[in-house]
């Protein structure tokens, strides 16, 4: 029985090439589109959870009141792994390291920048990576080795050996290579090159031996013995900084490390989400995309059911049950559903390394995961008989004298039935242009807003090595600007496109003490308003004519406004016990995020030692590629020691939109992939429609209907269905999209725009894709359709 | 009326052309009731059609008046279809979706009548057909001959100059196949033109002049002196 039904279901694929075609296809997009979103969200999902004892660990975070605000972020005291480790029950291990840095490694002529992480012992014990050389009871204890990951290992040393051998620490620390590690995964939070002992850390930078509480300068990770610790050491984390500092007025709870990466939004103190409200909706377009594509089957099926009455008919005349009826309906959708998903599999690994590439991550299908195949096969059992629910149930309805003595089925309920279907794919569509819309307005509207300075043409040069001596920064300026390769240079204490050094120990005259005023602290070189193309709003900037600047400061708007000074210009402020006096304010301009309003400022005199960036305007006279042609040389030059580290500043600003992009490049991509699924629908249900209506739109154009009497009679029906839909779908989509938006300060107004454009898409799809269909019904010779019966 | 001259049609399938008309030249003067004759697949029908506007020749001429019909692009067929021809056919081609009293105002709105006119033009036919009591109803409720009734109301309602009818009484028992009959009789009467394709030789009896076809050929032309006898 078997047997015979799996043919016939395979001989109607075959006689119904066109349906079979968009059941399938539409079936293996909307699953490929699943899987895809699904891999992407389990990739999110399985971020730092690759450590044995991941469930046990925690980050250590510290949250600070200032502006009125609370911060929280996983910055801590080099002092904090020990106080852990030693004074709060339950800890298995404590840890402190650095975030990854940039270093530079030599071997030999081979110079490497790396990402570079100096650690206590702890650190590999709580994230254990896998040795793949070396022991790991044994390295980190001596000061001058160093762990190298196995693709770093293979860069510095090629197929030999690295165990034992040399490297050096920025032209001046050798050290021996103890290990080779396991790369980290792509999705860990801490990616490195390298791990080197703290102590060594301690002996390059000298100030960070100094424990303080009020230093917030390393990340600190701990490891419970078992989760029962957790609130009581919870509870005692909360006051560890003011029980070793009095007037200190942080507080540090532990963060879970697995949910470091998706929960990193903190209000209050407390964790409030963050990526993860992303995932949850890729998950949604997740499901939905497969409800569309199984709705289309239902729709398809159901449409075609005439064709199949008179099987159903004989087959309950035989003796067939409901029942048994039913279980071939299912089997046939099953056999659809293992055909498309043998296709969306195919399209999967076909697009991956596209959406890698697009979206710059590293997706992949894990062959050996039993998970893998288990979801892949719930999801396709799961589509299966969603989409065969209906149409087994409907088609197996079939009342047998009825349909043998040729009764016309009664279409009604059916035909209703599919237009609520139709409905739902064109409500979903409809949301998903609105959603689109907004989402890239609001882009645009952060991305375009003015940022204070002007970035065309801005470039920014990392001070390495000797270029930080005494003098280097000077002489590489003038030759800079003598080479016409650029117009103005200036430095930076940080980079331009993100946050840095702040403090909130900041006094004036007026200050009220009990408000924290946390102020971020640049140091600029001269000539700084000119190479920003900003402005100075009152006052000047900072000048060589003036010797005595190193004790003037200047402010930005946003200082003078949280400040309440009137006249500031002359003002005296104490920073960091230094009295300063104010000569200049400067426009407020963008440093970290464009989604929030500019915080205060300071701005001094900057040295060569906390000179980190040199920032340069090319001349716009000058071919770009020759004018850094010149530039690499020049540094060259002074430096030959380490390789160019220079990026535009336009491109370090693209990377705070990356989230944004993000949603907006899958969306629309997915969302175009929902719409094209919906016309699939679309296109079947006008099809089996026209075929229906043959003989009507026949006896019509005999009776004197133009052809475009025709396409309007056939389009009406389908209109009226889309606008319903998007009347369904606006409050909807409002709803969605005010809620995305309001957790942006700057945001977007909510225009008609995004409305009408759904509107006129859906509209013009749904038209389109009935009269493909369409007019090749309404230019038919009328009389084909009447001469047989 | 008409004038047809050495029409051509040939129909293409995958493997085999057969030739439906082969040459045929054919007059109808004004006010005729035309009846073609002949076995199955001698090409009546497609004559018919090709009369009709609803299918193209390959080759000859077709003048309807003084106008050249072949050449006209697919609107101008339409448009000149639409105004000048009704149609019935063998298994009455109603829309099911559609009463009686829409049904048959289905041609007035595609000429662009307006409201007030089609609902007397209607209601005129619909009395003259005697089937005023079913105008609300669907076409499934009627009986076989009822439908016919239909199909013809829906035919003359826009009075046209030609009316062409396929087998009309094909699908009826004889005595409704009758009254559709003399429904035609009553028609030519009044001075409409019928061309009409039938297998009867009683159905064909009720007209002036019988054409036989064979193999897409014009093979015989009789006059049909009792029905012409009766007309003087």
């Amino acid at each position: 029985m078997f047997k015979l039904n799996l043919k016939i279901a395979l001989r109607n694929l075959w006689k119904n090439k066109g349906f079979s075609l968009i059941n399938i296809g539409g079936l293996a997009i909307g699953l490929a589109s699943c899987l895809i979103l699904l891999i992407y969200v389990s990739y999110e999902w399985s971020y730092d959870k690759q450590f044995a004892n991941n469930d046990k660990t925690y980050v250590v975070y510290q949250s600070v009141v200032a502006n009125g605000k609370t911060f929280s972020w996983s910055w801590t005291p080099n002092v904090m792994a020990r106080e852990v480790q030693e004074k709060i029950p339950g800890v298995k291990y404590a840890s402190h390291s650095t975030y990854p840095r940039a270093k530079l490694i030599t071997v030999g002529e081979n110079k490497l920048g790396s990402k570079a992480v100096f650690a206590d012992q702890n650190f590999i014990k709580i994230l254990d990576y896998k040795f793949i050389k070396g022991n790991s009871r044994q390295v980190l204890k001596d000061v001058n080795t160093i762990i190298l990951t196995k693709s770093f290992a293979e860069k510095l040393f090629g197929n030999e050996d690295p165990i034992n051998k040399i490297v050096k620490l920025e032209n001046q620390d050798v050290l021996k290579v103890e290990a080779v590690v396991e790369d980290a995964p792509a999705n860990s939070s801490i990616k490195f090159d390298c791990i080197m002992p703290w102590a060594l850390f301690e002996k390059t930078e000298s100030w960070a031996k100094e424990g303080n509480w009020g230093n917030n300068m390393c990340l600190t990770l701990v490891q419970l013995q078992d989760n029962k610790f957790f609130t009581e050491a919870n509870g005692l984390m909360n006051g560890i900084y003011q029980r070793n500092q009095k007037d200190n007025t942080a507080k540090a709870l532990l963060h879970p490390l697995t949910k470091w990466h998706l929960y990193a939004d903190f209000e209050n103190g407390k964790s409030v989400g963050g990526k993860i409200d992303q995932l949850k909706i890729f998950l949604l377009l997740a499901f939905c995309i497969l409800l569309i594509a199984c709705v289309n089957f239902m729709n398809l099926s159901t449409a075609r059911s005439e064709g199949r009455a008179k099987e159903v008919g004989v087959r309950k005349a035989i003796g067939s049950t409901r029942k048994s009826l039913i279980s071939q309906f299912f089997s046939e959708s099953l056999l659809i559903t293992f055909i498309s998903t043998v296709l969306a599999f195919i399209l999967v690994e076909a697009s991956l390394p596209y959406f890698n590439n697009l979206l710059n991550i590293s997706l992949q299908i894990d062959y050996s995961n039993v998970n893998f195949w288990f979801t892949l096969l719930a999801l396709m059992i799961f589509t299966g008989f969603i989409a065969g629910s209906y149409p087994a149930l409907y088609l197996s309805s079939f009342d047998p004298i009825k349909v043998l003595k040729g009764f016309k089925i009664k279409t009604d309920s059916s035909v209703s039935v599919r237009k609520v279907l139709v409905v739902g794919q064109f409500v979903f569509a409809a949301c998903l242009i609105v959603c689109t819309a907004v989402i890239y307005q609001q882009l645009n509207y952060v991305k375009n807003k003015p940022i204070g300075y002007n970035q065309a043409n801005l470039i920014q040069i990392a001070v390495d090595g000797k270029v930080r001596d005494k003098g280097k920064i000077e002489l590489f300026k003038t030759q800079m600007i003598k080479s016409g390769a650029a117009t103005d240079v200036t430095f930076f204490s940080s980079d331009v496109t993100e946050g840095g050094n702040n403090t909130t120990d900041v006094q004036w005259d007026g200050k009220n003490p009990k408000e924290m005023i946390s102020f971020n602290h640049r140091g600029i070189g001269y000539d700084f308003i000119k190479t920003m193309g900003t402005e100075m709003i009152s006052g000047r900037e900072f000048s060589p004519k003036f010797p005595n600047d190193t004790s003037n400061v200047l402010l930005n708007e946003a200082a003078v406004k949280m400040m309440r000074l009137k006249n500031p210009i002359g003002k005296i402020i104490t920073f960091w016990g230094f009295r300063l006096t104010v000569v200049g304010i400067v426009k407020d301009f963008v440093v970290e995020s464009a989604y929030q309003k500019v915080a205060p400022m300071i701005f001094h005199l900057g040295t060569n030692d906390n000179a980190n960036m040199i920032i340069a305007r090319l001349n716009p006279n000058q071919n770009i590629s020759s004018s850094l042609a010149k530039i690499d040389e020049l540094v060259k030059g002074i430096e030959p020691n380490y390789p160019v580290n220079r990026k535009f500043v336009n491109e370090s600003f693209e990377v705070k939109f990356q989230d944004e992009k993000l949603l907006g490049t899958l969306s629309n991509w997915f969302g175009g992939f929902a719409i094209f699924i919906s016309c699939l629908g679309l296109l079947g249900l006008a099809l089996f429609m026209a075929e229906q209506r043959k003989k009507e739109i026949s006896i019509r154009k005999v009776l004197g209907a133009s052809t475009a009497n025709i396409l309007t009679l056939l389009n009406k029906d389908f209109i009226k269905l889309v606008a319903i839909a998007n009347v369904i779908a606006f409050p909807l989509a409002y709803i969605i999209i005010n809620q995305w938006l309001s957790a942006f300060e700057y945001r977007v107004a909510i225009s008609f725009i995004p409305f009408l454009l759904a509107v006129v898409i859906s509209v013009i799809i749904a038209v389109l894709t009935v009269s493909i269909q369409s007019v090749k019904v309404a230019k038919a010779n009328p009389i084909d359709a009447l001469k047989y019966e | 009326m008409i004038r047809i001259e050495n029409l051509e049609k040939v129909y293409k399938t995958e493997e085999v052309e057969t030739t439906a008309l082969n040459g045929i030249n054919l007059h109808v003067k004004e006010g005729e009731f035309v009846s073609i004759m002949g076995p199955s697949g001698c090409g009546k029908s497609t004559l018919l059609n090709v009369m009709g506007l609803l299918d193209k020749p390959e080759s000859g001429s077709y003048k309807f008046i003084d106008t050249e019909l072949l050449t006209l692009n697919d609107r101008e067929r339409s448009n000149f279809r639409k105004r000048n021809m009704g149609f019935v056919f063998q298994n009455f081609n109603l829309i099911d979706e559609l009463t009686v009293f829409e049904n048959i105002e289905l041609p007035l709105i595609y000429n662009k009548i307006p409201t007030a006119e089609r609902k007397k033009l209607v209601n005129e036919i619909i009395e003259r057909m005697n089937i005023v009591n079913r105008s609300g109803h669907f076409p499934q409720q009627l009986s076989g001959g009822q439908q016919q009734r239909v199909a013809v109301a829906r035919a003359l309602v826009t009075k046209p100059k030609l009316v062409l009818a396929d087998e009309p009484t094909g699908n009826l028992d004889s005595s409704h196949g009758n009254e559709v009959m003399e429904l035609l009789c009553e028609l030519n009467e009044t001075g409409t033109t019928i061309v009409m394709v039938t297998h009867s030789s009683h159905d064909a009896s009720f007209s002036n002049r019988i054409i036989n076809l064979k193999d897409g050929h014009v093979i015989s032309e009789k006059i049909n002196k009792s029905r012409n006898e009766e007309l003087i």
